[in-house]
């Protein structure tokens, strides 16, 4: 250890208080921008961690999509084009559940790697916020996260639309050549408009109901309007199967997607923070994803339905977009509920719809939640 | 047709069910709402209940009442605090510390007392892992400028203390201050003049020794990011700064430890354990390092259990055993003050000098040894006696060659202290 080589300035003030310059005192608690940055630095730093992200989230769609790109281009009479809505839907819904458990691994990486490299200690004997602290982690994290999502949910929108089956001008409804893109209220319309007969013709009048031509006019009008819930679902099914989402429905998909991810990473965060065992937040967040989630979905207790709902899987799945809904004919399957607007409500899991200020609830209640448990036991930890 | 009805007949079902509750379920049994309230109330539960403990606990709050050593000298009552003081009043001259000789700026050897006051006082400061009482009611102070050792055996509180004073936990009693500012009110504050080590200094293996003092200096803030590179090479680090931590031995981790100390330009360094792990030719570099931090005004207190090297950095120090100080105060002062020091005698007639002295009663005791003969001073004695001495001889006729002070070792001082405490306990 040298001590003769390049010696700090001189001349300090006895008083002076260094550093802590730029926020107000009122503000301490704000996360800096070299605070965020580093502690981004410090997570992608981390080479193990990044290679399973990418693993998890872009590996999938760069393997499926590359292998439908190939054949076709080797056998385009064999094979179909790479892109279709059903490998949309498929990979989509691969990105959402990996890019969860990516998620609440980075998540949890995040909120127990200063604790465990014994870091933690240091941070705090800086004098800094620990609230501040926990925030960076937040824009840190998902920095690395929402851009690794956006790729893997781009590179299939963009096979999809470019490499894909050609889009058909129509969808097939009961018999019916509806035009495409429409919403429920323009279904509506556009079956009203139909000649009577004909709408009468294919439509599932419901029980009671002279079927057919023979249904007067204002049985069919009244059917239409007591059914078109059901009818849009299943014109949105009969959609997804024949055509590739739209723009608008492609940015609802992936906005969804990085929602999904965000709520892994906040979760993860959090949970890590409370825990400070990283391997134990990652599997307890696993199993939820993948066997919680599922299971309460699948074994629905009528008089806990509430109780189930409290799951965040289960609300994100109320949430989840039309485009990546459940296929025609699906048994129990959900959506349709007039209330979920945000991103169509086509609920995959088969819990009944459930309000839409109940679904976010659940889902801000989660994020908000778990934020302040981890930051209230950062704050609170011994260092 | 069948299938669509079904579905129809379901979605019906759903929408109804939907219309029947708040969230719509489970033919009007709402579980969900119950659980719902029982979670939000349980956690309302627990947050008031963890709030109103932390208010006990924390040491600043008004309501907080001080716990006095039942040694401690009796002091007026604290008043309460201003929200924020403008500048620490300089503190007086402080009482007489439970056991130990009160330490005055004003006597330290090498005290740099630009602004007075202490760079570290506690007063009854305590700290608790449920029955185990790992600091007890410590009144410690450590004089500004001045190399300090807070010297213990294992497990005795040294860094229990330290972790608390920094913040690191919560203490359950007592007020602390550092650099005469109040923490944990003013932590903050206090902290940005404060670098620290404790434990083993420990870091993100992945990250470059520089990477992770970017970290530490960006928490910091201002302008601790352009003192990297000086702190890297003022600890002899800079040609291994861009290797990453994982590859660093135990004694430049020690370093990396110190240069993050330096990012805050600390006006105090607490160093806990520095000389841990390091082999003799690092302690020999750790201990110049220090010497040349105190030699720069900073003060410098460590804890350490080896007592070697506190006497040759520290000039005072705290004896700490079983959660108290014990004793406190400069090196010198505090092994005079005991009775460790000795006068060897070389005379011609030792024996008749003893007698001589004995009856005099001014010595705690004589001793006839091969080399001549060996007077123990009393505790406290000054170094007047030994001219006494010389001249009582001189007057009885007997011929003197020679009078040379022993002193004992820190070492030995600090094992009779702590036997001394063994027998009385």
């Amino acid at each position: 250890m040298t001590t003769a080589e390049t010696s700090l300035p001189q001349g300090r003030s006895e008083t002076a208080e260094p550093g802590r310059r730029g926020l107000p005192r009122t503000l301490a608690w704000l996360p800096t921008w070299d605070l965020i940055t580093t502690k981004n630095l410090e997570i992608r730093e981390r080479r193990g961690l990044m290679i399973t992200m990418a693993v998890l989230i872009v590996l999938p769609a760069v393997l499926i999509l590359g292998l439908r790109l190939l054949f076709h281009a080797a056998d385009p009479n064999t094979y179909s084009p790479a892109g279709n809505p059903g490998v949309l839907s498929g990979l989509s819904n691969l990105l959402a559940e990996f890019g969860f458990i990516a998620a609440a691994a980075l998540g949890a990486a995040a909120g127990t790697t200063d604790l465990s490299d014994g870091m933690f200690r240091h941070l705090v004997i800086t004098g800094r916020s620990r609230l501040a602290l926990y925030l960076a982690r937040i824009p840190a994290g998902l920095a690395i996260l929402l851009p690794l999502v956006a790729l893997a949910f781009t590179m299939t929108c963009l096979v999809t639309s470019y490499e894909g089956i050609p889009n058909p001008t129509s969808v097939p409804l009961y018999g019916l050549n509806v035009p495409e893109h429409l919403d429920q209220a323009e279904l509506k319309t556009w079956l009203l408009q139909r000649p009577r007969q004909d709408a009468a013709g294919g439509l599932p009048l419901g029980a009671g109901l002279p079927v057919g031509p023979g249904a007067t006019a204002a049985q069919v009008d009244r059917s239409i309007d007591k059914n078109i819930t059901m009818f849009y679902g299943d014109y949105l099914d009969s959609g997804l199967e024949a055509a590739n989402p739209a723009d608008n429905e492609m940015a609802k998909i992936g906005l969804w997607l990085e929602l999904e991810a965000g709520i892994g990473f906040l979760v993860g965060l959090g949970f890590g923070s409370l825990t400070g065992q990283r391997t134990t937040t990652t599997i307890v967040l696993i199993a939820l994803e993948i066997i919680v989630t599922p299971l309460l979905a699948q074994v629905q207790i009528p008089y806990f339905i509430n109780g189930e709902r409290l799951v965040v899987g289960i609300a994100m799945d109320q949430l989840r977009p039309a485009a990546l809904g459940p296929g025609v004919g699906a048994a129990g399957a959900g959506g349709g509920d007039p209330g979920h607007l945000l991103f169509g409500a086509q609920g995959a899991l088969g819990i009944p719809p459930m309000p839409t200020w109940a679904m976010i609830s659940v889902i801000v209640g989660w994020i908000v939640g778990w934020s302040v448990i981890g930051a209230w036991r950062m704050m609170t930890r011994d260092a | 047709m069948n299938v669509i009805y079904a579905q129809a007949i379901s979605h019906q079902a759903q929408l109804a069910a939907v219309a029947a509750g708040p969230l719509g379920g489970g033919g009007g049994h709402n579980f969900g709402l119950i659980l719902l309230a029982i979670l939000v109330l349980g956690g309302l539960w627990f947050g008031v209940m963890r709030f109103s403990r932390g208010r006990r606990a924390a040491p600043h709050d008004e309501k907080w009442v001080r716990q006095e050593p039942p040694s401690a000298a009796p002091e007026p009552p604290e008043p309460p605090e201003p929200p924020e003081p403008p500048e620490p009043p300089e503190p007086p001259e402080p009482p007489e510390p439970p056991g130990g000789t009160a330490i005055s700026p004003t006597r330290m050897p090498r005290a740099v007392v630009a602004s007075g006051g202490w760079a570290v006082e506690t007063r009854g400061l305590t700290k608790r892992f449920g029955a185990n009482v790992a600091v007890d009611g410590v009144e410690l102070r450590v004089p500004r400028g001045s190399a300090f050792g807070y010297l213990g055996p294992n497990g005795a509180g040294k860094t229990t203390l330290i972790r608390t004073l920094l913040g690191l936990t919560r203490a359950d009693g007592g007020t602390m201050s550092l650099l005469g500012t109040r923490v944990p009110a003013q932590r903050s504050k206090a902290l940005a003049r404060v670098g620290a080590i404790v434990d083993e200094p420990r870091f993100h293996p992945h990250l470059t020794g520089r990477q992770n003092l970017r970290l530490l200096a960006a928490a910091r803030g201002g302008d601790a990011g352009t003192r990297i590179a000086p702190s890297l090479a003022r600890v002899g680090l800079a040609g291994r700064a861009d290797d990453r931590v994982a590859s660093y031995s135990m004694g430049m981790r020690q370093r990396l430890g110190v240069a993050a100390c330096l990012l805050a330009e600390p006006e105090l360094l607490i160093l806990d354990e520095p000389m841990n792990g390091l082999d003799p030719a690092g302690m020999h570099e750790m201990r110049t390092m220090i010497a040349s931090l105190a030699g720069e005004g900073r003060t410098v207190m460590l804890s350490s259990h080896l007592l070697d090297e506190v006497e040759r950095t520290c000039d005072a120090v705290a004896i700490v055993d079983h959660g108290r100080v014990v004793r406190q105060g400069p090196i010198d002062e505090l092994i005079r003050s005991a009775g460790a020091v000795a006068v060897q005698v070389d005379c011609a007639a030792p024996a008749r000098a003893a007698q001589l002295i004995d009856e005099a009663g001014i010595a705690a005791g004589t001793a006839l040894t091969d080399s001549g003969l060996t007077v123990a001073l009393p505790a406290g004695a000054s170094r007047d006696l030994i001219a006494d001495i010389n001249r009582r001889l001189v007057r009885a006729d007997i011929d003197v060659y020679g009078l040379h002070e022993t002193r004992a070792s820190l070492e030995d001082w600090f094992l009779s202290v702590t036997s001394r405490l063994g027998d009385s306990s």
